[in-house]
């Protein structure tokens, strides 16, 4: 007993001290998961060891791992983990000792006082299931979030009040995630500040966008979201390996996503980024493909899709040079964000032309509500089909609608709505839901795809 | 006239979010009219929407104010690159990077630069230097750089690429285009083989490999290809293997192997 409480003792008056030194003032963050391993990167206000505690069960964090150097922005991967696993975690090296100490194992002090302090907190993630196979999926989806106002918070918070005990599975970004500029402290006022729950527990997949690009460049893989975020460039969680963190995939049980960089990398159709994507569409097995990017190919929103001067023809690039490779390609559901609404397409196929040149009966390959309480849901081949149509989504508003009255007339959307809120995928086998709802909380539009 | 492109045109600002941001900025300057780095964000915003004049406007107001004003002669220069205008550009990015050697995107706007003016030798220094300088150089500099150099030497750059980046698709690719153009068949065979091995869906890599080996008047190993193509579909599982466009691939696969020699 004895044995026990002086190290304990030791640790109790160490600790506070250690504490009081130091502070994490961002994070935990997840990012980069496979069914395998997480990357969890967290940043102090002195520098420090970097070490990750964890294990299955809350008590006992069991392993630990170190990252080199002694540093204030800390980047741990764990591997070896076991896929669709919940593991605890703390970061810091107290932690460890804290749990160890608990089990009765023999406490090194001096490591204690040479390491940085522990933070008490203990946070949970669950590994991704093994690629492949369906289950079960809740992807949260944020478009434009970054403002740092009341109505970002509100969107959030209706998102945690609908999703409740379900847990978020990933989340994505689309871009403009840090207004106004995409700075450290825009990220860490609108990002870091405003989720840090979700934050902790899921991992984050982000896109670029023009406001993000401001403090970033994608040519030289340098800037502030360059810097915050660990973007798979090896295919280390799916897909194809791209070689840079502009634009990436990966897999996610039955679900292959896609990240473009719709505003800094070379968006012609003989630039690398188009060679990556058609090599990584043709790579997949997954039932679904999901590809999101900041501009969207079709809006009259805040942004018009028809203006070629508007976001110096970013939109028109995604819609005449990508969105053709993309339905070729089989994908499912396309997301982006940048026009300050939300705006819903019924099935499509082959419109890469302005608004005016959509023809209803051209491109429109099922025109039901794709509600299951409706007309009738999308209803897809499950055998990969190029061209058999996708749901192109607009969903730009998680951190403003429009402020001013906007056309909301493409007419290749089914519904167009000026207000602030996120989206919910519900990924089910073959079987995707995604719901619209609004920073009220309420549920204001609703679809479902089917593939048989 | 000059206060009308330093505030910018009316396109610009018709749209919303160029309007929030000019706004902001246009406040911050009227209280702070002396702040060059204000000017230069101004500058910026108009040149991110292809407003050159208004950009070049506020940019030579910052330079008035403070002329070694970090990342000014940067921008300066990527402007005048954008507006086709390389050797100007070149002038102001030799500024930028006397102000600071290591601006690896100065590096890389000069040697676009130099390219369009063909200086290929400096483009070449610029790059290799930028190249050498970033922690994670991506993809596209590997093939601008390759794009530059005779072939082999070509492909020598796009594999230090790889070595550096792993086995990025868009490098293999672009060398295997090399190497075939070097009559160096087997080469960029085996760079086919080696996408296939590492992908979940080779029989496009087994199937590219075939047409290279037929154009290449190689026949049978054209054939062993599209085989081995073959074998990966029925690998594959049923809803795939049975997808339209495997459907499609595996008729065109059935008639090459079969093609006689």
């Amino acid at each position: 007993m004895r044995s026990l409480l002086l190290p304990a003792l030791v640790l109790l008056l160490v600790i506070p001290a250690l504490r009081a030194a130091t502070t994490i003032v961002r994070g935990p963050y997840l990012q980069s998961a496979t069914p395998t391993s997480m990357v969890v990167r967290w940043r102090t206000d002195i520098a420090e060891a970097s070490v990750v505690s964890f294990g299955t069960e809350r008590n006992q964090l069991v392993k630990s791992v170190k990252s080199e150097g002694i540093l204030t922005e800390h980047v741990v991967q764990l591997s070896g983990l076991e896929p669709n696993t919940k593991y605890f975690y703390s970061v810091g090296p107290v932690a460890v000792k804290v749990e160890a100490a608990k089990a009765g194992a023999k406490t090194d002090t001096k490591a204690v006082i040479e390491d940085a302090p522990g933070k008490a907190a203990i946070h949970a993630f669950t590994t991704p299931p093994p690629i492949g196979p369906a289950k079960p999926t809740r992807v949260w989806v944020l478009g434009d979030p970054g403002t740092k106002n009341a109505t970002q918070a509100a969107v959030r918070d209706a998102y945690y009040k609908f999703t409740a005990s379900r847990a978020t599975d990933l989340w994505l970004m689309l871009g403009d995630n840090a207004y106004p500029d995409g700075t450290d402290t825009d990220y860490q006022k609108a990002v870091f500040d405003v989720y840090p729950k979700t934050l902790a527990t899921s991992p984050l997949w982000p896109a670029l966008g023009n406001h993000d690009g401001k403090s970033a460049n994608s040519i030289t893989q340098s800037g502030v979201y360059y810097d915050i975020f660990t973007l798979p460039t090896r295919a280390q969680a799916g897909g194809v390996p791209s070689g840079t963190e502009a634009y990436y995939s990966f897999d996610h049980a039955n679900a292959h996503f896609i990240c473009l960089d719709s505003h800094d990398s070379d968006r012609t159709a003989g630039g690398a980024m188009m060679q990556w994507l058609k090599a990584d569409l043709a790579a997949t097995q997954r039932d679904w493909i999901i590809v999101f990017f900041h501009h969207p190919p079709y809006t009259k929103g805040t942004h018009d899709s028809d203006k070629d001067s508007d976001s110096a023809g970013r939109m028109n690039d995604m819609r005449q040079v990508f969105l053709p490779v993309l339905e070729a390609g089989g994908v499912d559901l396309v997301l982006t964000g940048h026009s300050h609404v939300y705006e819903r397409s019924w099935l499509l196929d082959g419109h890469y032309g302005k608004s005016p040149t959509f023809d209803a009966a051209l491109h429109i390959k099922q025109k039901v509500s794709g509600r299951a309480d409706g007309d009738g849901v999308y209803r897809k081949p499950r055998a990969r089909t190029p061209n058999f149509g996708h749901i192109n989504n607009v969903t730009g508003s998680a951190g403003h609608a429009s402020a001013k009255p906007v056309p909301l007339n493409h007419p290749a959307f089914f519904i167009s709505l000026n207000e602030a809120g996120s989206s919910v995928l519900d990924i089910d086998g073959l079987r995707l839901d995604a719901t619209f709802v609004n920073d009220k909380g309420e549920k204001r539009d609703w679809f479902t795809i089917v593939k048989e | 006239m000059l206060a009308a492109f330093v505030l910018g045109a009316a396109t610009l600002a018709a749209h919303p979010e160029i309007e929030e941001a000019l706004t902001r900025l246009n406040a911050a300057i009227a209280a702070q009219p002396a702040n060059a780095e204000l000017y230069l964000q101004r500058g910026e915003l108009y040149s991110r929407h292809e407003d050159w004049v208004s950009a070049e406007a506020n940019f030579l107001l910052a330079a008035e104010l403070s002329p070694r004003l970090p990342r000014l002669a940067q921008a300066r220069g990527a402007l005048e690159l954008s507006a086709g205008r390389p050797q100007d550009a070149v002038a102001l990015l030799d500024t930028a990077l006397a102000l600071d050697p290591t601006d690896a995107a100065a590096l890389v706007l000069r040697a676009r630069a130099h390219r369009a003016l063909k200086a290929h030798a400096a483009a070449l220094a610029d790059l290799d230097t930028a190249i050498a300088q970033l922690a994670q150089p991506p993809p596209e500099l590997f093939i601008e750089r390759a794009a530059l150099l005779p072939p082999a030497e070509a492909i020598r750059g796009l594999d230090e690429g790889i070595a550096r980046l792993g086995p990025v698709v868009t490098l293999h690719l672009r060398a295997v285009a090399l190497e075939e153009s070097l009559g160096r068949v087997d080469a960029a065979a085996a760079r086919f083989l080696h996408l296939a091995a590492t992908s979940e869906r080779p029989e496009g890599w087994h199937k590219r490999r075939g047409d290279l080996l037929a154009r290449a008047g190689r026949k049978a190993d054209a054939r062993t290809a599209y085989a081995a193509a073959l074998a990966a579909i029925a690998a594959l599982p049923p809803w795939l293997r049975t997808s339209p466009d495997t459907a499609r691939l595996t008729a065109e696969l059935t008639d090459q192997a079969a093609a006689r020699p």
